[in-house]
């Protein structure tokens, strides 16, 4: 039995299909981490509002697609008001992202670093609540409405392609390049412009560069915005897949990934969440196949992850790419 | 005393504020699992973020026991002694956690713990064994109608029954107590008993090791300790109490589902009443519960005590409830929205305000302020005046 199902598993179709699902997941997982990253790397905050940032995102991408997508019919438009959803809810919760640090995460930096930890789990708790309470009021039930979100996906991206006699869904080609154009673009923020250079010196030593001259309180407020802009980002994707959309819940579902990958790859390193992110996504769809034909195991792919997780943490405690001091007391 | 009240001229106002005794119960059984996660976070200063996996495998062994469906132990085995498996299963879940996590200090000990319990709960919601759905959970069958009795196990005289609906009710001087109000201070007995318990460890020499760890464990390894095992066997007492609590949870409510117990926000749940009681403080985290539950049931229409909504839909009356306020929204539907079921975003933002502004929690705050525990000071203030 056994036997044959791993044989199956090592066909060419099966196995194309499983790498690219796998890949698709690895977008999207990078999509949700590389912003919880950068914050712990240069701040040492493990940011718990992340996940409810996400959260807001999927609501406000599907807020500008539902509301747009009246004009817009054919596929190419579609596709524009996508990229216009990705920048309005980036700059919306950048701004957000903003205020919260320089309001909230401020007055922390001084204390011990489990205060920030607290602080933005105290968040999670007042966001998810204050959208409810919207959703509330404007009788905004999670499942229908957001179906409409769904709805404004060009058609081609609903349509399966047979590559070299692979079967992917293009859907899951279109989170590969997304991913990629996100992770060229945070490196190459991070290492070609002058503000990545001051992030990443006050990463490795905020004081020193503070004495060199960076004003230090605004790259932690730019960063943090930084940050948040991109867990709005993650948020619009998860729109237009079918198995995540927007709902209270998410903010938990995106969250709890979101640290696996973060922590496999070695907090705070963006090298290693990419590298993390692949792992766990290439993990989650294998065993998303093995679920689904050989062992029937709710909740197996969840289990598995954290299995990952726990298991990086024994054999490799500071992660694949992490250094040893960060993150300790 | 609460009977009293209600019968009033204040009858109203009291209803309004004063939780009810169901509640109550509810704050003694959560209140001990946040002392025990207080226990070990709030005086070794190790965030373990998965504690919720020892509350849940209390919850689920006395569930499991009850329903003959743990090895070796029948469904008539008294519930004193399901209890205590409880406890000891959790320190056996706890060494082996604790065993591995322990390796690792800071964000990595939340997150790893954290992991644990994760598995455990996505293990737990999909094992058919434990409840014909178990994303539901299991509940107590039909073995223990009565409720579970707390006491000395074999001996019918010194035992009283305990639950939701059910559990013995007393006759006393005159006065009856209801099942609940038995509850409650049956379960509160065994919750006082742990807390005793803690009190004499936090005290001991082991205790003061275990502040060392927090406050400086470079130097705790420096003079000699092993910090180590030191840290090792906090957790399991730790995880001991917390079993204890998450059975008294499982043996009131009678059932439990994998979300309130093994979930990571319950974890969260603890945390929050720590802080608001006041980290590394050990009574703190049963006032935390108390303020918290306190807050949500004066928030929220569910509670069965009455709370904030009803009593401003009778203070205000038909006409001004109906009055519209804006875009066709009346005072009555306004107040609905802010009010009804949302006491979490309060409790959220009262848990901010309170790491900004109140990093010490209740009771923290207080005794800095009397300069020491209340049962110190108070007696000295007392004496000094006279």
């Amino acid at each position: 039995m056994i036997v044959e199902t791993l044989a199956d598993f090592l066909t060419v179709p099966e196995l194309g299909t499983v790498v690219v699902n796998g890949l698709a997941k690895s977008a999207l997982y990078v999509m949700i981490a590389s912003g919880l990253t950068l914050i712990f790397g240069l701040m040492g905050v493990l940011n718990f509002a992340h996940g409810s940032l996400t959260m807001v995102g999927a609501y406000l991408a599907g807020l500008v697609m539902v509301t747009v997508v009246g004009q817009a019919t054919g596929s190419v438009t579609r596709l524009a008001v996508f990229f216009v959803a990705i920048l309005l809810v980036f700059g919306g919760l950048s701004v957000l992202g903003g205020a919260i640090e320089t309001t909230l995460i401020r007055p922390l930096y001084d204390r011990p670093p489990i205060y920030q930890i607290l602080l933005t789990f105290g968040l999670t708790l007042v966001i998810d609540e204050i959208v409810r309470i919207v959703l509330g009021v404007f009788g905004m039930q999670p499942i229908s409405d957001w179906q409409a979100a769904l709805a404004t996906k060009p058609q081609f991206l609903r349509e399966p392609a047979a590559v070299a006699g692979i079967s992917v869904r293009w859907m899951a080609v279109f989170q590969i390049l997304l991913g990629i154009v996100t992770v060229v673009g945070i490196w190459a923020f991070l290492t070609k412009t002058r503000y990545g250079l001051y992030i990443r010196a006050g990463s490795e030593d905020s004081e020193m560069a503070a004495a060199l001259g960076i004003d230090v309180r605004q790259v932690f407020t730019v960063v943090f915005a930084l940050g948040i802009g991109l867990a709005g980002a993650a948020g619009t994707l998860l729109m237009w897949d079918a198995t995540w959309g927007a709902s209270v819940p998410l903010a938990a579902e995106t969250l709890l990934p979101a640290f696996i990958v973060v922590i496999v790859g070695g907090l705070g390193t963006f090298r290693g969440t990419v590298v993390a992110a692949v792992v766990v996504g290439m993990t989650d769809a294998v065993m998303t196949w093995w679920f689904q034909n050989y062992i029937q195991f709710t909740g197996l792919p969840e289990l598995v992850l954290f299995l990952v997780l726990v298991v990086t943490l024994i054999v490799r405690p500071q992660g694949l790419f992490g250094v040893e001091e960060v993150g300790g007391h | 005393m609460y009977h009293t009240l209600l019968n009033s001229p204040v009858q109203y106002e009291a209803e309004m504020l004063l939780p009810t005794v169901e509640t109550m119960v509810g704050v003694l059984y959560f209140g001990l699992f946040a002392m025990s996660f207080d226990f070990i976070s709030g005086y070794t200063g190790y965030l373990s973020f998965g504690h919720a996996a020892f509350y849940g495998t209390g919850a689920y062994t006395v569930i499991l026991v009850a329903n003959g469906k743990f090895p070796l132990l029948g469904p008539e085995t008294p519930f004193m002694i399901s209890l205590l498996v409880a406890g000891l299963l959790a320190v056996v879940v706890a060494l082996l956690v604790g065993l591995v996590s322990f390796r690792l200090s800071g964000v990595y000990f939340a997150m790893i713990t954290l992991g644990f319990a994760q598995v455990l709960y996505v293990f737990i919601r999909g094992w058919d064994y434990v409840a014909r759905n178990p994303r539901d959970g299991p509940a107590v069958g039909p073995s223990h109608a009565s409720g579970f009795d707390i006491g000395v196990p074999w001996v019918d005289q010194l035992n009283l029954a305990i639950g939701v609906l059910t559990g013995d009710e007393v006759s006393l001087l005159g006065t009856t107590l209801s099942g609940t109000t038995v509850s409650f201070y049956m379960v509160g007995l065994v919750v006082l008993v742990c807390y005793f318990a803690m009190q004499r460890i936090i005290h001991s020499p082991f205790g003061r090791v275990m502040i060392a760890i927090r406050e400086n464990e470079e130097r705790a390894v420096a003079i000699g300790y092993n910090t180590y095992v030191y840290k090792l066997a906090a957790f399991c007492m730790s995880g001991f109490f917390a079993g204890v609590a998450g059975a008294l949870f499982a043996g009131f409510r009678r059932s439990a589902s994998p979300e309130n117990s093994f979930y990571f926000l319950v974890s969260g749940d603890a945390l929050l009443a720590s802080i608001i009681g006041g980290f590394g403080t050990l009574a703190g985290p049963l006032y935390g519960r108390l303020f918290d539950e306190t807050v949500r049931e004066f928030l929220s229409k569910s509670g069965q005590g009455g709370g904030l909504l009803p009593y401003l839909r009778l203070l205000l009356g038909e006409g001004t409830l109906s009055t519209p306020v804006v875009g066709g929204m009346t005072v009555g539907g306004l107040i609905d929205t802010l009010l009804n079921g949302h006491a979490s975003l309060y409790v959220g933002i009262v848990f901010v305000l309170f790491v900004l502004y109140v990093p010490d929690g209740l009771l923290g705050t207080i005794r800095n302020r009397i300069g020491g525990t209340v049962a110190d000071a108070l007696p000295a203030k007392v004496w000094d005046d006279e």
